[in-house]
């Protein structure tokens, strides 16, 4: 086994081990902080192998593949399981890895006071977490990418869920776990469609016209639900129920992103099917600026957040539609680091002032200048400020996107980049800045060390994480090295950033609370919850009744048939037991019988 | 005496040694019942030996009578058996643990 295969699978196995650990080992969870440590001790083991993994690779190691057969049937597999280092591969295992460990540290502080078995739950979960992204990364085709896939669902729905007593956090955690698996239908069948057309589930196969069409379609279904685009988006919102830092790990940096390195990995096939590419480009754009607008909105700090991940994530889909595959996929790296700190700045707030309200915030600036400085920090880069790892990714993705469909999607996604900046502005003024609103935001004070240790880890890669435009594009497979350029749509991205947070200022700045008839309007939509309806009318109308009709087909048709079966035996077996008499005579009778009969038969013969 | 005398002497043995072996319920009644019926074969044996000339026949008798002795104490075994395990009463109506 070579140097990379041993990192990759240190990088796999040591969560899993964590997760089974505590799982199995009920004292070890029970007491709370013995999993903390064991979860965050495999966290940095797994960060610490990944590193490497992705320091070799920009050192120029090979490419290497590492698989077993899986489901056989005869002498052939079906399929195979294993590891497969690549760029992509060891890239997105250093940004995960990475995130999460920061992620877990930060819980250490922020689930304090939770009962110790919740406690030990919580990193359990994580490590399963981390186990089951780190399955999805390393894919050697698209069938162990869907084991992965399915595995984070279910620790997305474990994790949103994770305050199960809590009605609202239980609905969430379904709801999530229902709208990704119906989008998951999509992943499943296109695998099969694959299937079918080449026997394989690689990546790089050829296909006719038509087959690369229909796949590439139903996986874009399946990454329309597991990235939250429209009109799939609405169980992330729902899923903000979670603890904090699960948002900022899951539903933010890494789970979510999960759509977009699909696509990142199918990039083969996606690039047969210039017809699912246009869709992508164009609800990926539609989506950014929806989502951009309902975060206009939103009076719930997490909301925001998760709204404008929404966004961000239609930005990824729009650059991977328009086949600009570094801008989609470094953007995802750029928004892990940006966005998980946001949100652990979100949860660092929340924490003090016990309320997830911006308008129960108010002049935390003063109080908690840390906590402030890193989501700035944050809402700068994701505003695609100059100079902060934000804006080389977003100016990579306009890059790509220009002059694709009559430039329309470029133009919205421009606007888009501005309405950001608002919004971020508007949560940075109402939250941070003014005078407190509550008496709890009197009293906020910084967290300890174990929640602003990450916040500074973070700040540092949002702040600087444009560095990595030039080895990381590298990796992806650029041939040419990186190089930025001065071009119309930075000018333009850039101004409008800045206009933004000017525009936020002229309304929200030194305690004013001007509301701009826009969001009044984008308010008026966003309260008649249209999509919402319709699903629920939707759910209510057909998916109830057709379940009801199979419920009693089932129950009366399938079961009746069974009870008969079984009621005929048992009718027969009762019978056929008064033969047995026990007393011996009759038995000699029979015997006699028999022969007579037997003679009988002989005679006549 | 000739061979049809035989075979009809015979076959009224057997059948009676059925009617016994079916409406006696003493263990001891069946035994004999199941004596008369090999005996009822015994004849039918010497008979037909005599009747095709040679000793075949009585030297297939003798054996069959050897055999019955042994079938006989098995039987007897079984009847004491009986006797003992129910309640010092051998009833073959009665030993019905068998039945379904």
């Amino acid at each position: 086994m070579t140097r990379s295969i041993t990192l990759a699978l240190v990088t796999l196995l040591a969560p899993a081990g964590a997760a089974l650990l505590a799982a199995a080992i009920a004292p070890l969870r029970k007491r709370g902080w013995p999993a903390a440590a064991l979860c965050i001790l495999a966290s940095v083991a797994s960060f610490g192998a990944a590193a490497m993994l992705l320091l070799d690779q920009l050192g120029g190691a090979q490419h290497e593949a590492w698989t077993a057969p899986w489901l056989e049937s005869g002498s052939k597999a079906i399929a195979e399981i294993g590891i497969h280092v690549d760029g992509i591969s060891s890239s997105m295992l250093a940004v995960v890895t990475l995130v999460a460990l920061c992620v877990q540290v930060f819980s250490l502080g922020y689930m304090h006071d939770e009962e110790p078995p919740a406690f030990g739950r919580y990193f359990a979960y994580h490590a399963l977490f981390l186990f089951s992204m780190d399955v999805l990364v390393v894919a050697p085709n698209l069938l162990q990418l869907f084991v992965g896939w399915e595995l984070v669902g279910v620790t997305s729905y474990l994790l949103i869920g994770f305050y199960f007593r809590k009605p609202s956090a239980a609905h969430a955690a379904v709801k999530a776990f229902w709208v990704t698996k119906f989008a998951d239908m999509g992943l499943l069948f296109g695998l099969l469609v694959l299937f079918t057309a080449t026997g394989s589930f690689g990546w790089d196969a050829k296909l006719s016209p038509g087959v690369a069409t229909a796949v590439t379609m139903l996986l874009f279904f399946a990454v329309v639900g597991k990235s939250a685009q429209f009109p799939l988006h609405v169980w992330l919102p729902d899923a903000m129920e979670g603890p904090t830092p699960v948002s900022a790990l899951l539903h933010a940096a890494t789970m979510v992103a999960a759509g977009v390195f699909l696509v990142v990995r199918a990039d083969p096939l996606f690039a047969q099917a210039p017809a699912t590419r246009a869709v992508m480009l164009a609800l990926g754009a539609g989506t950014a600026l929806f989502a951009a607008l309902l975060a206009l909105v939103q009076n719930d700090i997490k909301k925001v957040l998760a709204y404008s991940t929404c966004s961000q994530l239609g930005y990824m889909v729009a650059a991977l539609g328009a086949g600009s595959l570094v801008g989609g996929f470094f953007h995802l790296t750029t928004h892990a680091f940006f966005k998980a700190l946001l949100f652990l700045c979100a949860g660092s707030a929340i924490h003090a002032v016990h309320s997830n309200e911006i308008g129960k915030m108010g002049g935390l600036a003063r109080r908690m200048p840390l906590t402030a400085g890193a989501f700035i920090v944050g809402a700068l880069a994701l505003a695609g400020v100059p100079g902060l790892s934000g804006f080389f990714s977003k100016d990579l993705v306009l890059e790509g996107v220009e002059g694709k469909l009559g430039s329309v999607p470029w133009a919205a996604l421009l606007f888009t980049a501005g309405l950001t900046a608002f919004y971020m502005g508007r949560v940075i003024f109402v939250a941070f800045f003014g005078e407190a609103s509550s008496e709890e935001a009197k009293h906020a004070h910084e967290p300890g060390w174990s929640m602003r240790g990450p916040l500074v880890v973070l700040a540092a890669l949002a702040l600087a994480g444009g560095a990595l435009a030039r080895p990381f594009t590298r990796l992806y497979g650029e041939r040419e090295p990186y190089a930025f350029h001065f071009g119309t749509s930075s000018a333009l991205a850039a101004g409008l950033a800045l206009g933004g947070f000017a525009l936020a200022w002229v309304f929200y700045g030194d305690g004013r609370r001007t509301v701009p008839a826009v969001v009044t309007w984008v308010e008026g939509v966003a309260e008649t919850r249209a999509i919402n309806r319709i699903y629920e009318t939707g759910f209510r109308s057909v998916t109830l009744p057709f379940a009801a009709a199979l419920g009693w087909i089932d129950r009366y048709v399938v079961d009746g048939l069974i009870n008969i079966s079984a009621w005929l035996t048992l009718e027969a077996g009762r019978g056929a037991r008064k033969v047995q008499t026990g007393y011996a005579p009759d038995y000699v009778l029979a015997v006699l019988v028999g022969v007579a009969g037997v003679a009988a038969w002989a005679v006549i013969q | 005496m000739t061979l049809s005398t035989c075979i009809l002497l015979a076959t009224a043995l057997f059948c009676i040694g059925i009617f016994g072996l079916l409406s006696r319920r003493q263990p001891i009644a069946i035994l004999l019942s199941v004596e008369l019926m090999a005996n009822a074969a015994n004849i039918v044996f010497v008979a037909f030996g005599r009747y095709r000339g040679g000793t075949t026949g009585q030297i297939f008798a003798t054996f069959s009578i050897a055999l019955t002795v042994a079938e006989v104490a098995v039987g007897l075994a079984l009847v004491i058996l009986l006797y003992r395990s129910h309640h010092r009463e051998a009833r073959l109506d009665r030993a019905t643990e068998m039945h379904g």
